[in-house]
Formats: structure tokens, sequence, C-alpha cells
């Protein structure tokens, strides 16, 4: 069965020990597309978003319920392999977090992880995930340098090149831009335009002005349930719940 | 996919495997101590034990027939809390002011040098602070004594305190540092000067560290084996005045347990198990101050209170610099005097045949320590060979596998912590009893290696469990989002960036090793012999060597040489931990975050 670029969730409920963060979601995210997840604190944007790559996994004490498919893959299934999942679903964290090695071993971790070995062929990949971040310039004179050396926006879009190096079908965004200044959070977001031809996107986000700017859907989320679901113009311009409006609006959250 | 999914099952049982064997090394120590002791105890009488007064063990009586000696381990009880008691108050005070000094009074320019120095002394050898105390220390105090013998309750708590001094300082020092600026400049913004800021606002904010590092060195101090029976004189008494010779729980094992009966050696065993129990005494309270801090805050300890007042009182802030100054002064003066002593001494008597030449144990007039080194080479490599690749695999388990909160990993964590507070002379019970008898009840090398290894594992485990704790969950998770499966993600990501802590702690181990002399006596030999020809052979490491040499008090120049080679050896190995942290971390770090950081010291 393959991996898709879309991804569709029925009935989603999961649970941290007693607490229920998730209280029963649905929905479908066509390919090719950005989603943006927004709402409060707490509400559990982050748990929904790390369903789709197992993240939660390593989260102890946590229980899953629902159906995940992404393209024809039931991705809870037994029969699934995690480590394959997450190939085809990155991830970019809230906090930029390259490893502690040289830009190119950083790029060139994902595809080695999955047995490619040959100089010549991860020279390419590298060359190929920078460019895709828009990064090559910068940084083709600098690949043997530490990564931890690079300023905090770059270090976000190596972790995005990071993601790419294994071809990813989809990409999940955590507050990629929140620890970042304007002019970094102005390239990731150049950057998410760009990459929506080759991959689907699914972006959580605090800032609305970042949900309009970039996002074809957008969620709002509330206490563990989807309140609203649908175009990012229809959400922000005519919601059709009063506690969508209210959030929008910056009455409450 | 088979493949990774079969690798990371292999892996996860070796990890697992090598707790295992940890565990079950941990589990025997305590096993042994109880199996062993626990006869001797009943034969006795536990309160005629503790509280017996007369300590006449006879070499016959066995375990099966009523005693006709007499085992009351009171007085050496006595003589163990007395002298900890004195080197605390010694060492503690002194180090205690000589970190305000190194931490809030120290020019800057000086900081770094002797910061280095006191780390240095914190890994020298105790039978170098033995052999001062012998030649150096009790001619001295001799004159003051009125039976005219230096040795006894005064030599043994200074030499204790001295040897205590480097990791009260180093620690103290660092729970210092470690408190936020705020405090210092809240204070002086209200008008205090710096030594008032710096007595009444930072030391209160650093107290439990620095309560730690007491702890710690309590530990030690109760613990110390052959440093104090070079000094203390040994007979059997109340340690009632200064110069009276008397033993201590420690010494007293280390002196009968090669030639002890049955039940001589289950009551040895026994005060092995009493020494714990102190030692299991002081871990808690340790706890108990930690846990307290994370409380405390407005309910004021009533002891530390009532000494703070005291120290009010005195107005310590307005002589607090010059007491700094002075103990700085008096910890350095002794320590360079230590250190200049076995150079001025040992160098002349060092030569190339001295260290490598050919040994003969009939011409004394030409001893060697060739047989020495090569027999601590050969204990450094079979401990190291077998402790880190063991301890660091228990503590990639505990960290990475075991679930964090379950209550056998709490145990295990607990046995751990305790087994490092273990006096070495307890090991060397275990050694002389288990190892020594199972390869054939003589001693050799291999039954002394093994000893060691047990005393490092604990040391192992718990520094790189610590070096695994600093790595951040974001380079996990980062690895884990890419696919990458929990074995890779550990070889490739967690233990690289906790190398530099893993290395150093690896560096400290073979340091143990070389200092310790304890738990080789009676497990590897305790007289000077030729080159060894195997692991079977008996020897002596450098610092039983230095033991044997001094101990005769006729190879003087030898006994000073082989300090000297030993002071060499662990300066060697302190600097090559510095140099490894420093190139590690800068690897890891990236060189540009170092350029950065160079330039904001030079901005400050
Ligand atoms: N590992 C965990 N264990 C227990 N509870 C958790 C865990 N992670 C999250 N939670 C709880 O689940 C709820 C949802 O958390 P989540 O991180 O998904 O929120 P979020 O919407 O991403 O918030 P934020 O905007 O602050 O990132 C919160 O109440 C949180 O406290
Ligand atoms: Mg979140």
């Amino acid at each position: 069965m393959e991996y898709g670029k879309n991804i569709s969730v029925q009935n989603a409920k999961l649970w941290y020990g007693d607490f229920q963060a998730l209280k029963g979601i649905d929905m479908e995210i066509s390919e090719h597309s950005v989603t943006a997840f927004i709402g409060p604190s707490g509400c559990g944007k982050s748990t929904f978003l790390k369903c789709f790559n197992r993240m939660n996994d390593l989260v102890n004490g946590c229980k899953i319920e629902g159906n995940f498919k992404i393209g024809e893959v039931d991705i809870y299934d037994k029969a699934t392999d995690v480590n394959e999942l997450r190939k085809n679903v990155g991830m970019v964290f809230q906090k930029p977090n390259p490893f502690p090695m040289s830009v190119y071993d950083n790029i060139a971790y994902g595809p080695r992880t999955f047995g490619i070995k040959k100089r010549k062929q991860l020279d390419e990949i590298v060359e190929n995930s920078l460019r895709a971040a828009a990064m090559w310039e910068e940084l083709k004179d600098r690949l043997s340098k530490s990564a931890l050396g690079l300023s905090g926006g770059q270090q976000q879009r190596l972790c995005i090149a990071r993601a790419l190096a294994v071809k990813p079908k989809i990409i999940l965004m955590d507050e990629p831009t929140s620890a970042l200044d304007p002019i970094s959070t102005g390239k990731i977001e150049e950057l998410c335009e760009e990459l929506k031809s080759t991959t689907t996107i699914v972006i959580v986000t605090h800032n609305m002005q970042q949900a309009t700017r970039i996002s074809d859907k957008t969620g709002f989320f509330l206490m563990g349930e989807l309140v609203e679901y649908g175009d990012t113009d229809d959400i922000f311009n005519a919601p059709k719940r009063t506690e969508t409006e209210r959030y929008i609006t910056g009455r409450f959250g | 996919m088979i493949k990774t999914k079969i690798k990371e099952g292999i892996s996860k049982a070796l990890f697992a495997i090598a707790a295992v064997l940890c565990i079950v090394a941990v589990a025997a120590i305590f096993l042994f101590l109880i199996t062993e002791s626990f006869p001797a105890f009943r034969k006795i009488g536990f309160f005629r034990f503790l509280f017996g007064e007369t300590w006449k063990p006879n070499v016959d009586d066995r375990l099966t027939e009523t005693p006709t000696g007499q085992y009351g381990i009171w007085k050496m009880l006595a003589g163990t809390l007395v002298s900890t008691v004195g080197a605390v108050g010694i060492g503690g005070t002194l180090g205690f002011f000589t970190a305000v000094f190194l931490s809030r009074f120290c020019p800057v320019k000086l900081k770094g040098a002797f910061y280095a120095v006191i780390n240095l002394l914190a890994g020298i050898p105790s039978v170098i602070y033995g052999f001062f105390g012998i030649y150096v220390l009790s001619p001295m105090l001799g004159f003051l004594s009125p039976n005219g013998s230096g040795s006894g309750v005064l030599a043994t708590s200074i030499v204790l305190g001295i040897m205590i001094l480097p990791t009260v300082t180093s620690l103290s020092k660092i729970a210092l540092d470690t408190v936020p600026k705020g405090y210092y400049e809240g204070a002086r913004a209200i008008g205090a000067t710096h030594e008032q800021a710096v007595y009444r606002a930072v030391v209160p904010a650093a107290r439990s560290g620095i309560a730690a590092s007491l702890i710690l060195a309590v530990g030690r101090a109760l613990g110390e084996t052959m440093a104090v029976t070079m000094v203390a004189g040994n007979a059997v008494n109340y340690p009632t005045s200064l110069f009276k010779s008397f033993r201590t729980l420690t010494a007293n094992i280390v002196m009968e347990m090669g030639y002890a009966g049955e039940l001589q050696m289950g009551a040895l065993v026994a005060s092995g198990v009493v020494l714990l129990l102190f030692v299991l005494l002081i871990v808690l309270a340790g706890q108990v101050l930690r846990g307290k801090n994370g409380r405390q805050r407005n309910g004021k300890k009533r002891g530390i209170a009532a000494v703070e007042r005291w120290l009010y009182q005195l107005k310590i802030e307005k002589i607090g610099k010059t007491v700094c100054w002075a103990s700085a002064i008096f910890t350095g003066g002794v320590l360079f005097f230590l250190i200049g002593w076995i150079v001025v001494n040992g160098a002349p008597h060092l030569s190339w045949k001295f260290v490598f030449g050919n040994y003969s144990i009939v011409d004394h007039a030409s001893y060697t320590i060739a047989p020495s080194l090569a027999a601590t080479l050969m204990t450094v490599a079979v401990s190291i060979a077998i402790s880190v690749p063991l301890g660091v695999a228990t503590a990639v388990y505990l960290q990475e596998y075991a679930k964090k909160n379950s209550k056998a990993v709490k145990i295990i964590r607990a046995s751990i912590d305790i087994l490092s507070g273990v006096p070495s002379i307890v090991y060397a019970l275990f050694g002389a009893i288990t190892f020594k008898m199972w390869l054939g009840g003589n001693v050799s090398i291999l039954a002394g290696s093994f000893t060691v290894t047990l005393m490092l594992l604990p040391i192992v485990v718990r520094s790189t469990e610590e070096s695994l704790l600093t790595v951040s969950d974001a380079l996990r998770a980062g690895s884990f989002a890419l696919g990458a499966g929990k074995v890779r993600t550990i070889f490739k990501i967690v233990l690289p960036s906790a190398l530099p802590g893993i290395l150093t702690a690896v560096i400290l181990a073979v340091g143990r090793v070389v200092s310790e002399s304890a738990p080789f006596i009676y497990t590897m030999g305790s007289s000077i012999q030729p080159m060894p020809n195997g692991y079977r052979s008996s020897g002596t490491t450098l610092a039983v060597a230095l033991y044997c040499f001094a101990g005769e008090g006729r190879y003087m120049n030898e006994a000073f040489a082989t300090a000297f080679v030993l002071i060499l050896l662990v300066f060697c190995l302190n600097v090559l931990a510095q140099i490894l942290g420093k190139a590690l971390t800068k690897k890891w770090k990236g060189e540009e975050n170092g350029v950065r950081k160079k330039h904001q010291r030079a901005k400050r």
C-alpha cells in the first residue's frame, strides 16, 4: 500500500493517562494544500498534529483511538512500520533542533538512515534539499561547519531542508516561526508557498495573519475539539461559530 | 525493514543484558555483606558488637562454636566518628572559605590556575597524603605532643581534612558560582558592601550546594583507609586526646583481614556493614536536605539558622575578606608545599632505570617500579574494559529504554547511589573473599582488577546517566521524526552528544584505579614483586608500592620517586580530561559559537 499526500481522519480520540486531549475529531486534508491549525494554548493542536507521524507513541501513557489514513495506509495498523511512516511524514519543530554535527551530516542523516551510503548520491540530495529550502547559496561554502553555528532562522530552515531530504509526502510544522525574527519568519512562509507544489503542509500557528497569508484551509480547535474547519477565507471572513469569531477577533484565548 | 527490526531487538536485548549484569553485581555486594556478616552478628550479638568496648579477636573462633575472643567495635566506631568530625571541621571550614575566596574574592588572573590546582589535588592518591602525614605532619606535631609522638587523633584529622579540602572547595565553588546574579546585585543595590552581599545574600543562597559538598566530604572521611592507617597509631583506644593513638573501623579492617579467623572475618565484614549504614544515613541526609531546599524558603532549618546567627554576631562580613584570603593562602600553601615536597625529593631519584629498569628481588639497591607500572596498566586495562562498556550500556538502558518512573528503576538507581558511596575497603573485603577464592585462593592482578572494576561500575553508570540527561529531548525527537529507530538515535545522536561527559568519566575512573590502594592489598598483593608474567601473577600497583616503600621506612628515595610518578600520572590524566572535554565541546557546539563566546568574554 502506498503513502499518499492526503490525510483522512475519523473520530480521533486521544488520552494522556486519564486526561482526554482529543475528543473525536474528523478531518480531510487534500494533497498539495497548506492547512493551518489555530486555537488557544492547550487546545490540542500539537497533539493532533503529532498523531499524523505517531510521535505520540513516545509519550508514556498515551492512548489513541480512531481512524487515521495517509493515502491508502492506515497508520495505526499493527503492520505499519513507524519509521517508514515518519519517512513519508516529516516534521519541523517549534524550536530549531539541528543535530550537533555539520550542515552536511544534518541533511544526510535521514537518507543515511534509509541506507543511502554513496557519497555522490548524498551530495546530490544535500544540494537539492538545500536548494529546495532556498539555502544553497547561503550554505554551500560551509557544509562542513557545525550546524549549531548558524543563526536561529537559518537553523530552522536547515531543519526544513533536513526533513525534505527523505522526500516526504507530507510535512508537519508545529509553530515553526514562533522562535524567530520577522525576516526569518517571512522566509519560511515563502518556503511554504514553494513547497506546496511537491508536498502537503500542515502547520500549527498562533499567528492569525500567518494563517491567512499561507494557508488554504484552517481548522479552529478548542478544548480538544475541532470547532470549525474550512477554507481559510471563510473562517476569517465569515466564521460560522461564535467561538471562532471571538477567537479570531482576539476576544479570548 | 525486517533487518532494522532485528537490529533494534538485538540492541535492546544487549543493553538489557548489560543492565542485568550490572544489577547482579550490585545485588551480589549487598548479598555478600548480609550473608557474611549475619552469622557473626548473631554469634556476637548486635549490641555487644556495636557497643562492646573490647576488641580481642581469637583467630580460632569459628562461627559454629561459642566465641572465646571479644568483638566490640565501640572504641573504633568512636575513633571513626571523632576523626571524621575533626576532618570535616578542619577541611570543611578551610574548604568553605577557600571556595568563597575562589568564587568572589579571587583576582581574575589567579582564578583559573588556583582552581585547576584544587581539582588536581582532588585526584591525588590517599597514600600520598598518608605519606605526607607520616614524614612531615607527625614529626612536626611531635614537638607539641606531651608523649612525643605526633600521630593520633589530631594528625589523622588534619590529614583527612587536607584530603577532603579539594572536594569541599571545588563543589562549594560551583554552588557559589551558580547563584543567580540577582542575589548579589540586589544586595548591592540596597547599599550592602561587597563582603555583606557575599556573606548575607550569595552564601545563604548556595547553602544546599555547600551542604552537599560537606556531606560528600563526610562520606570520604568515614571511608578513608590507607592514609588513616598511616597516621592514626592504630592502638584500640578511645580517641580522648589529640595525640592519643587510636584506631578507626577502616584501619581495623585493613590491618586484620589478612590473617583473620572465621568469626573475626565475619566481624570485619560486619563492621563494613556498619560503615555502609553510615553511608546510607549520609545519602539520606543529603536527600532530605535537597528535598527540604525545594520547599524550604521561609522555614529555615534551626541548626543552620543558629550557625548563621553566630556568624552574624561575629560580624563575619567585616572579617570575611581576611578570613577568605587567609584560608586561601593556607590552603594554597599546604597544597603547594605537599606537591613541592614530593617533587623536590622525588625528582632527583627519578631515573629511566627506576621507572623502566629490570627489577631484582635480591638486589635491594636496585628496586624499580617497572613491575608496579605494568601491574597498574594491566589493572587499568581490565577494569576499564569491563566497567566502561557495562556501565555505559546500563546507563543507556536506564535512561533510554526503561520506564522513567517505574519503581524498579528507582530502586536500582538508589542502590547504585549507595554503592558509589561505599568505602573502598568494603570492596576489598568482597574481592578478597569472592574473587580471590574463585581464582584459586591466591592474590592475583586479575582478582584486584575485578575488585576495582566493581568499584568503578557505579561511578561510570552515574556519570554516564548524568551526561545522557544533558542531551536535549528535542534532538531525540528530531531523529525519530526523520524515521530513525531507537538504536540509530542512541548511537548517532545521543551517545555522541554525551561523549564529552562520558570520556571525562572514563578518565576519572582511570584516575581512581591509579590512586586506590585499599582494594588491592589483599586481592593483588602487598609486597613488591618482579615483573608480572600474566594476570595470575601477584603484584602491586604504584599506589600500593608507595605504601610499601613508605611503610618500611628504609626506601625513602624510592618512595619519593614513586610518589612523584603518581602525581605526574594524575596530572597528565587531568590535563587529558581538560583537553578532550574542550576539543569535543568545540566540535559539537560549533566553532562559530566558540568564537562568539570568546567575544562575549572579551567584552566583559
Ligand atoms: N505528554 C503529555 N502528557 C500529558 N499531558 C499532555 C502532554 N502533552 C500535552 N498534554 C496536554 O494535552 C493538552 C493539549 O496539549 P497540546 O500540546 O496539544 O496543546 P497545543 O494546542 O499545542 O498548545 P500550545 O499552543 O500551547 O502549543 C494540554 O492540556 C496539555 O497539557
Ligand atoms: Mg503546541
